[in-house]
């Protein structure tokens, strides 16, 4: 009888553990960090971290289309995410053939820094982004959400992004978008080719 | 040897035992903490509002009572706040809230140094916060009769930007969800009754060094967009006989926010910004017309957790700087994101109609110089320059004539259902 009472308490001690461990860290709002390379909602990203690579979508500027078409990449899952971010952001600088590039000839990315709890990524650009921009709303659309769209789609961690030129805050880029405040993407950009 | 072994059996069940029980007895509080909401409580005073802000850990259902003097939070469940009464000595209006638990429930009552209107209620996520906007009452009649205005709020956890459906007589309560894009934006109701329109200002994009746009034939977005407001001036005075504003009336440089210091100066009642567009397509053609977005309140959320990031010393020293940009992020368009909304709409099915480009839409970004305008504010996109088929119907000044007269139908159309809409005449 006693054994009964014993193995019961320990069994209910042992569940009612569990299950208050389950609510606070729900209730605490501590969300597990993913691993760095392994992107939310996309299994095959999980398995190339074995590799260290990592499978990226990048969304590339048509003629033929107002939309965004995705050209698939690997690249190297680096263990410091800024390393990782510079590398991609290199690559969307550096554009693909074929492809239309948003970014002003001589652009360069001076650094890149992420604000964790703001889940902001800063990157900051060189002075030709002001100098050799062509103008035009949409020119300046095609340049921010080509950026912001591309984070965050292949980074969740990153909900917004801000742009600054040589270190500098700009109030815009050419005379109409704001770019004081950061963005968050707008995927109405690349919506129909999502996959 | 078998009365050893039976002791030492005894003797381990009775440790486990033990164990089990400081388990159970240890992770009591921590269940209870647990399945309580933790809320944080902030304030800022802002150009005529005190804002205060409870932020939840998770989202929680509330209802909400108002005395004169006295603003209640009652929660269907226990609260967690870091000190049972939280004290605003430098707010203006706000004097401390002090915090009620019982049993199942807990009570958050806000005591204000004077008698208060809610300006402005809303709920936001990510996370879950509830708004309230107080201004200082001025109403003797608000403040004759002493009343509990109940404002029933089931917000369900897993919908917690779900706006709620305050109304009370006597006190304006407008309840926004600001974090929703356009759909959210467009129900808002705006705080007071929209003027008559008697003054419209008309903004040439670009001018002086900024030559915005240049097509491949050297065709200038500043000449164009000058051309067309003052043939669009021509035709609001000429056939309205209103009061037109313009931002430059020359190639002269003007500053984003001395164009919307003009339009608010003068007290206009539209603001129409003249440009003409450019893309890394050159494919891309067509007329658009765009209207504000606003993401004020993430911005704000940003700069908060920016702050919370910060020293006491470094708060100080920060405090009148981000609080003078939470202002400017309060943005005056919020107001007239509606009105924005249907005048941008009339004006592009008149472009659509009239010039018989590719229609690109209305549609909604955050632009610099429509933000603060305190008023319906569009910007209109006549056509590409980087299209080479656009810049020569551009360099076209009959073109340019039916672009004028495309965005007059498109303002004159407005204006009508202003004032069908709002009892003018």
């Amino acid at each position: 009888m006693n054994k009964k009472i014993i193995y019961s308490l320990v069994g209910l001690a042992l569940v009612f553990f569990i299950g208050s461990l389950i609510i606070f860290l729900k209730s605490s709002g501590d969300s597990k960090k993913k691993e760095p390379g392994v992107l939310a909602e996309d299994k095959s990203h999980e398995e190339v971290k074995e590799q260290a690579f990592l499978k990226i979508k990048v969304f590339f500027l048509t003629e033929e289309s107002r939309l965004m078409r995705p050209v698939h990449y690997e690249i190297e899952d680096l263990p410091i995410r800024q390393d990782l971010y510079r590398n991609f952001i290199d690559l969307l600088i550096k554009g693909e053939e074929n492809y239309i590039s948003p970014v002003p000839e001589g652009v360069k990315l001076r650094s890149v820094y992420f604000i964790e709890r703001s889940q902001l990524l800063v990157l900051d650009f060189s002075d030709e982004l002001i100098s050799e921009f062509p103008g035009g709303t949409t020119g300046e659309l095609e340049f921010i959400y080509f950026f912001v769209d591309n984070i965050c789609y292949n980074f969740k961690e990153v909900k917004m992004v801000k742009f600054l030129i040589s270190g500098n805050e700009y109030q815009e880029l050419a005379g109409h978008i704001d770019m004081e405040n950061p963005f968050y993407p707008d995927y109405s950009y690349i919506k129909d080719t999502m996959e | 040897m078998a009365l050893d072994k039976k002791t030492k059996n005894k003797n381990m069940k009775n440790k486990l035992t033990l164990v089990a029980l400081f388990m159970f007895i240890f992770l009591i509080p921590f269940a209870l903490l647990s399945l309580s909401v933790h809320i944080n409580i902030r304030s800022f005073d802002h150009e005529g509002y005190t804002r205060i802000v409870f932020e939840g850990d998770r989202g929680f259902e509330f209802h909400v009572g108002q005395s004169r003097t006295e603003l209640e939070i009652k929660l269907k469940e226990r609260a967690n706040l870091q000190e049972k009464i939280t004290s605003f000595t430098r707010s203006i209006l706000l004097d401390r809230v002090v915090h009620q638990v019982d049993k199942n429930n807990s009570v958050l009552k806000v005591h204000l140094k004077s008698r208060f209107k809610i300006k402005r209620h809303f709920v936001l996520e990510k996370p879950f916060r509830v708004v309230f906007d107080l201004v200082k009452s001025e109403r003797e009649e608000a403040d004759a009769e002493p009343e509990k205005v109940p404002i029933n709020t089931n917000l369900n956890e897993d919908k917690p930007q779900e706006s709620v459906e305050p109304k009370t007589e006597g006190n304006t309560i407008t309840d926004t969800d600001n974090d929703n894009e356009q759909d959210s934006e467009e129900d808002q109701p705006s705080s007071k009754k929209p003027e008559s329109i008697e003054t419209i200002c008309i903004d040439p994009g670009h001018g002086g060094s900024d030559l915005g746009a240049v097509g491949k034939s050297k065709t200038m977005e500043k000449d164009i967009t000058l051309k067309v407001s003052k043939k669009l001036k021509q035709l609001i005075v000429s056939r309205l006989g209103l009061r037109v504003i313009t931002t430059r009336e020359k190639d002269t440089e003007v500053s984003l926010n001395s164009r919307v210091s003009i339009a608010n100066n003068q007290k206009a009642q539209i603001f129409i910004s003249i440009h003409v567009n450019s893309s890394f397509r050159k494919s891309a053609r067509g007329s658009e017309t765009f209207y504000v977005s606003l993401k004020a309140t993430d911005q704000e959320a940003l700069l908060l957790s920016q702050k919370e990031n910060k020293s006491f010393e470094e708060i100080d020293k920060i405090t009148e700087d981000d609080e003078l940009k939470m202002i400017l992020w309060d943005m005056a368009q919020n107001e007239y994101i509606k009105e924005s909304s249907k005048l941008a709409s009339y004006i592009q099915d008149e472009l659509n109609i009239l010039l018989h480009t590719t229609n690109r839409g209305v549609k909604q970004a955050p632009f610099r110089v429509l933000m603060r305008a305190a008023m319906p504010a569009v910007l209109v996109e006549i056509a590409f320059l980087s299209n080479s088929y656009e810049e020569q119907k551009l360099r076209d000044d009959a073109f340019l004539d039916q672009v004028a007269s495309a965005i007059y139908t498109g303002i004159s159309k407005y204006i009508y259902y202003h004032n069908t809409a709002f009892g003018y005449k």
